[in-house]
């Protein structure tokens, strides 16, 4: 029972551990070079000079020349400038033997830029040259202004500003608060897909956060609360960019890559095959690079394969078996088990440092090997088979001597054996086809050659029921058999024998279709659509006028009623209301015929207003009329 | 049969004539313009087909709304309906009726193309 329980959680452990997420992208040798020529480009400012001399400090190399770096900060620093102090304190710091001396005033201007009234950007900038320049300061004071300058910007940016800043201060100051921020942060970032995690301000920012953050950390030794999943996907966040816009965006990734690889939490291992995961007779070693993130072999790391089982038949090849290291790549002679040709689904694991993330990896190894071709015998067999069998063996890579003849009473047939060449096991490659050319109209038919249950290949040709592969033309076709797969290092192309088929009833050989497919095909002409058909001119016009005369007649019938206009009254409003109207209608018309929707909305909207108001005079005088007539 | 028919239309006509105040039969004249013009177009449609068919469905619909409207202008006018229509005088019908218009015309004239 007990036993049960500890084999369920095992299980239970390896299950979890199985799904640990591993860096997917991550910084190779050349992305590492490239990283640190970019950063060792000659200074144009201060800034930059800062971000060179303190990005490749940070990847463990130091700048060209010292003295050279050193004099140029001497020569651009401003005193009056907190930002350029702090550029010219940082870089001297991380230039052996240079110093920078300031004066009091400046002292006291750095000292008074620690405030509630300067920026998080400030604050950093002055306690970190105060701290540079080995000046002391008062780590409560900047807490509290760094405490009131966070509620005030909570932007990313600011508050990673802020995680810098207190990773200068002195450890009795009470960073438990800003310690908080790193959480709130991390809550901040998005998952992409379970494989990213970024902040939405980009790379930089997200690169600057793992760094401040590392780095408080480290200064009060309390482990961030980030999960190891989410340090494998800032890793694969911050490193999936191999080539950098900007200096400061490449001194970030710098300074992320140093966090990532030196803290005293957590350390993400890279492991990665050297070249293709391939082992064979010729090259029996499985090969691996496992680095930190900055491409630096762990030498003292112990690297193990946990299991290698076969995929095809799950079959376990080795159990905990390490690898040895040999100039910084840790080997293993695959080989030396005997593993059948295939693919193998590796698990390794990587132990020697309790701040290993992701030292769980699976891997897949393909071991190939070179097949060789048995027993090929070719014979023509008789339908009826009343006469006997002629079988003729050939051995790769010669072609057998005489063709073959085949007519329609009589059946090709072929067999051989496919083993692997330093073992003898039989082989089933995925591919096994038989090629037979005609070299005269240059047709050629394809099939494919199964194995029966003893791994034995076999393959017929029946001339009579093949014959429409073949479009019934007889001749000497050439037989070629193709073997070919992945774990297959000498794909095989043999020119067996010769084959005649004889076919009944031929017809006259035709030139192979293939050649048409590929000529030009005739041009399609593009039929515009066709106007519709209108009626006659004659028709619409007759219509028109019928259209417009039953007006004459409301004309007529208004004058036979005896509608009149007497009461007319030529008061200011009736006039302009008519006279609006008629705009109104006119309006309509150049609508029809010029304007848009909007221009006209527009005018309707001046006339409009107009008519109405005088309208709604006039309307009211006729009220009062109507009421005084009543 | 069919004298009944003519009785009671010539009836009706007579009734018309005598009981429909002149301001009516102007409106009911104006009806009837509408109502020919719509029925004109339509059958011009019906002939010759609906080659450009917004601009019929912008004639025929005008015309349908025209008439709709006069109708219910003709209602809100005429003084037998007074007690339905006791806070709309009809100034105030009237300048409902332009109004109505106004917009009809402009989708109208949007649409005819």
């Amino acid at each position: 029972m007990a036993l049960l329980r500890l084999v369920s959680l095992l299980v239970f452990v390896l299950a979890l551990e199985a799904q640990a997420l591993t860096p997917s992208h991550y910084l190779v040798a050349s992305d590492v070079d490239r990283l640190q020529a970019v950063l060792s480009q000659p200074f144009t400012d201060l800034k930059s000079a800062y971000f060179s001399v303190v990005g490749l400090s940070k990847l463990g190399v130091s700048v060209a020349d010292s003295n050279d770096a050193c004099s140029f900060i001497k020569a651009n620093v401003d005193s009056s400038s907190i930002e350029a102090l702090f550029y010219a304190a940082e870089a001297s710091q991380a230039i052996s033997s240079c110093e920078i001396h300031v004066s009091n005033e400046t002292r006291d201007s750095l000292h008074a830029a620690v405030s509630e009234d300067s920026t998080v950007s400030q604050i950093h900038q002055a306690v970190s040259a105060l701290s540079s320049l080995g000046l002391p300061l008062a780590s409560q004071e900047v807490v509290s202004a760094l405490k009131a300058r966070i509620s005030k910007e909570d932007n990313v940016v600011a508050i990673t500003l802020a995680l810098q800043t207190a990773s200068r201060l002195s450890q009795q100051a009470e960073l438990g608060e800003i310690l908080e921020e790193i959480e709130d942060l991390a809550a901040r970032l998005d998952d992409l897909g379970g494989v990213y995690l970024q902040f939405e301000e980009g790379l930089e920012a997200t690169a600057l956060f793992v760094s401040a953050a590392y780095a408080l950390s480290d200064h009060v030794d309390m482990e961030p609360p980030l999960k190891e999943d989410q340090v494998i996907q800032l890793v694969n966040s911050i490193f999936s960019k191999k080539s950098w816009d900007s200096l400061s965006e490449a001194f970030s990734v710098a300074s992320a890559a140093a966090a990532l690889s030196n803290n005293r939490f957590h350390k993400p291992v890279v492991v990665s095959a050297v070249g293709p995961a391939t082992v064979s007779h010729s090259h029996p070693l499985l090969q691996l690079h496992v680095t930190d993130v900055l491409c630096q072999p762990l030498s003292s790391a112990n690297v193990l394969v946990e299991s290698a089982t076969s995929v095809a038949s799950k079959a376990a090849i080795l159990s905990q078996t390490p690898f040895t290291l040999r100039d910084g790549i840790f080997e293993l002679n695959f080989m030396a088990s005997k593993p059948a040709s295939g693919y193998y689904q590796f698990s390794v694991a990587v132990t020697g440092d309790s701040r290993l993330v992701a030292n769980h990896v699976e891997l897949k190894v393909k071991v190939s090997t070179k097949v060789a071709i048995n027993n090929m015998d070719l014979s023509v067999v008789d339908k009826d088979q009343s006469i006997g069998t002629k079988t003729t063996r050939v051995e790769y890579p010669n072609k057998g001597k005489a063709s073959f003849i085949a007519d329609s009473h009589q059946n090709f047939a072929m067999t051989f054996q496919l083993v692997d060449e330093t073992t003898g096991v039989e082989l089933t490659p995925h591919q096994t086809f038989v090629r037979l050319h005609n070299q005269k109209t240059g047709q050629e038919v394809v099939f494919v050659a199964e194995p029966d249950s003893k791994n034995l290949y076999k393959f017929e040709l029946d001339t009579a029921e093949r014959k429409t592969e073949f479009d019934s033309i007889s001749g000497t076709y050439a037989l070629y058999l193709m073997v070919g797969d992945a774990t297959l290092e000498n794909p095989v192309l043999w020119n067996v024998a010769d084959v005649v088929l004889k076919f009944p009833d031929e017809e006259a050989p035709s030139t192979v279709q293939s050649k048409n497919l590929y000529v030009p095909k005739p041009e399609i002409q593009h039929l515009f659509r066709e106007p519709e058909k209108r009626p006659p001119t004659v028709l619409s016009n007759t219509f028109t006028a019928l259209v417009l005369s039953p007006f004459l007649l409301l004309l007529i019938l208004w004058f036979k009623l005896g509608a009149n206009i007497s009461n007319f009254s030529f008061s200011p409003s009736s006039v302009l209301f008519h006279v609006g109207h008629a705009a109104m209608l006119g309006l309509m018309y150049v609508y029809w015929t010029h304007l848009n929707m909007f221009q006209t909305l527009k005018y309707l909207a001046i006339i409009g207003s107009l008519t109405f108001l005088a309208g709604n005079r006039m309307l009211a005088q006729k009220a009062v009329k109507r009421h005084e007539g009543k | 049969m069919s004298s009944s028919v003519i009785s009671v239309i010539s009836r009706f006509l007579e009734e018309y004539n005598s009981s429909t105040s002149t301001k009516l039969k102007v409106v009911d004249a104006y009806l009837l313009y509408i109502l020919l013009t719509g029925a004109l177009q339509f059958l011009y449609c019906l002939l010759v087909g609906t080659f450009p068919f917004n601009s019929f469905l912008s004639g025929f619909i005008s015309c349908v709304g025209s008439f709709i409207l006069a109708v219910c202008l003709r209602i809100q006018i005429n003084p037998q309906n007074k007690a339905e229509f006791l806070s709309t005088s009809p100034e105030r019908a009237f300048a409902d009726f332009l109004f109505a218009h106004t917009v009809l015309h402009l989708v109208a004239i949007n649409f005819v193309g």
